[in-house]
């Protein structure tokens, strides 16, 4: 299958909204994981994230559609317009027939129907927003984003837990790759720092209860680890044919050249522990990236910082990559911002964009003493290293593993 | 208040549109392009602040801010 050029970057994060203040804060090592101050979180277990505060400040959008519509979907629309500019792209100038969105999204909007819901039970029928209805699903931010730009070509939305951005982009190469569409804005949002959401995130069991050193809290591979800590955000990129691209001239920040996908399927939580069906989705990526273990420089982990989810992500390496692992500088940047949820494998493909730009590793905080011996693990301290090809993994609840090939660009690629 | 300016405070709030884009004698449709959902959420507005029963087919995106205020203060007046 063809590989697809990645022209544009937009991004809305923790740690900065825009790719060059995220690219600032995650090559010094920032974290930006803080107790939440939206609401009272005080009587839940775990009471930190990744939040961003000023989201307005960075927007366009009219307070007449904002009413209408979930933060997530605000977030996606922010990122679009950043990914479209950086790629240089005027959508009015675009076939909107030939333009496709692929979002992965893993719990739809909770801030805006929580208080709909809240107004629902004490006002009645009468007191919920009718945009409710538009507002809190899934696919929300898609059909915002397809409205706001008049984008009228075959999208979709893909809903896989924390897998849902990797997925949606992998799934939007093959569509591009068939020659469907001309281009693809391809990513994933989640705004998970609610009441409600929240409360979900803490009986899946898996967050961490570190309150008092929030930014200690998310220790992915640590030896100390005990669970995820959430964020908000989205990551979006343009995405087209490298023909397309060299065309109209366009700076080649990337290329998407393999992925693969494969279920564990053995628990309604938990991945399985021997790490053969991430292995596999490995394997999956690498043929189609028809890139061998020799020619990975970088891993981007899922790292969620459980035993379970660790340990068989490191057997996973193992097998595939063999005594070759202990050479590719491996790491886990979202310990610096917190877990975006559906939104998470977008946000590591762009970051691993600007490793391979900058040839330089991004840091994992917190990852002082590896639970597992045998990876070239980076710690809380960037590293200068050449990228060519980075491996990103993504993985969600109930054992889906998706694992994506991501090259470096150049007008000659 | 008159009636009038009543329902354009209460248009103009609800609906977050600039008070000089809603022009009285033109319909909700030509003049801020209202969607179907707007609607529904102006009727029950409209319905709230002023105690009377409005169906969605006496106000739509064809009634002007004039027609509003008429159906409104006639209802009023009984």
């Amino acid at each position: 299958m063809d590989k697809i050029a990645v022209t544009g970057i937009g991004v809305v994060s923790p740690s900065g909204i825009g790719k060059r203040q995220l690219w600032a804060n995650i090559k010094s090592g920032r974290s930006f994981i803080k107790e939440i101050t939206r609401f009272d979180a005080s009587k839940y277990p775990s009471r930190i994230a990744g939040q961003i505060d000023d989201l307005e400040k960075y927007s366009t959008i009219s307070e007449r559609l904002l009413k209408k519509i979930d933060a997530f979907s605000h977030m996606a629309l922010i990122a679009s317009e950043l990914a479209l500019q950086d790629a240089g792209i005027d959508i009015k100038n675009e076939d909107p027939s030939l333009v496709g969105i692929f979002l992965g999204n893993a719990i739809g909007g909770w801030l805006y129907a929580e208080t709909e819901l809240r107004d629902m039970y004490i006002e009645g029928r009468e007191g919920v927003s009718p945009y409710m209805a538009s507002a809190w699903f899934p696919a929300a931010p898609q059909g915002q984003v397809s409205i706001y730009y008049g984008i009228k070509g075959f999208s979709k939305t893909v809903v896989a837990d924390r897998a849902s951005s990797l997925m949606a982009l992998g799934y939007a190469r093959k569509v591009l790759a068939k020659n469907k569409l001309n281009m693809i804005l391809g990513g994933g949002m989640e705004a998970p720092v609610t009441p409600y959401a929240l409360l979900c995130c803490n009986t899946y069991g898996a967050l961490s209860k570190d309150n008092s050193h929030p930014q200690e809290a998310y220790r992915p591979h640590d030896k100390k680890r005990n669970g995820f800590v959430i964020g908000e955000g989205s990551g979006i990129v343009v995405m087209e044919s490298i023909e397309r691209a060299k065309k109209r001239q366009a700076n080649i920040l990337a290329l998407i050249s393999g992925y693969g996908t494969t279920c564990d399927g053995v628990d309604r939580i938990n991945s399985a522990k021997d790490g053969k069906e991430l292995a596999r989705a490995i394997n999956i990526a690498l043929v189609d990236a028809k890139a061998n273990i020799n020619e990975i420089n970088y891993i981007s982990l899922d790292g969620l910082a459980v035993d379970i989810w660790d340990n068989s992500e490191v057997l996973a390496l193992k097998e595939v990559f063999g005594s070759r692992i202990k050479e590719i500088p491996v790491s886990c940047p979202k310990s610096m911002f917190g877990n975006l949820l559906g939104a998470s494998g977008a946000l590591d493909m762009i970051i691993a964009i600007q490793a391979m730009e900058h040839a330089l590793v991004p840091p994992t905080l917190n990852l002082d003493e590896p639970a597992s011996n045998g990876l070239n693990y980076i710690g809380k301290q960037a590293k200068e290293h050449t990228i060519r090809k980075a491996l990103i993994i993504s993985r969600g609840r109930g054992g889906i593993n998706s694992a994506l090939v991501v090259e470096k660009g150049s007008n000659n690629a | 208040m008159d009636t009038k300016s009543k329902v354009r405070d209460v248009l103009v709030n609800l609906l977050k549109v600039k008070p000089d884009e809603l022009k009285d004698d033109l319909t909700l449709q030509e003049s801020i392009g209202v969607d179907s959902t707007e609607m529904v959420e102006s009727v029950i507005a409209l319905e709230k602040s002023f105690g009377v029963k409005l169906s969605p087919k006496e106000i739509t995106k064809n009634s002007t801010v004039n027609d509003i205020a008429n159906n409104i203060q006639s209802k009023l007046a009984k």
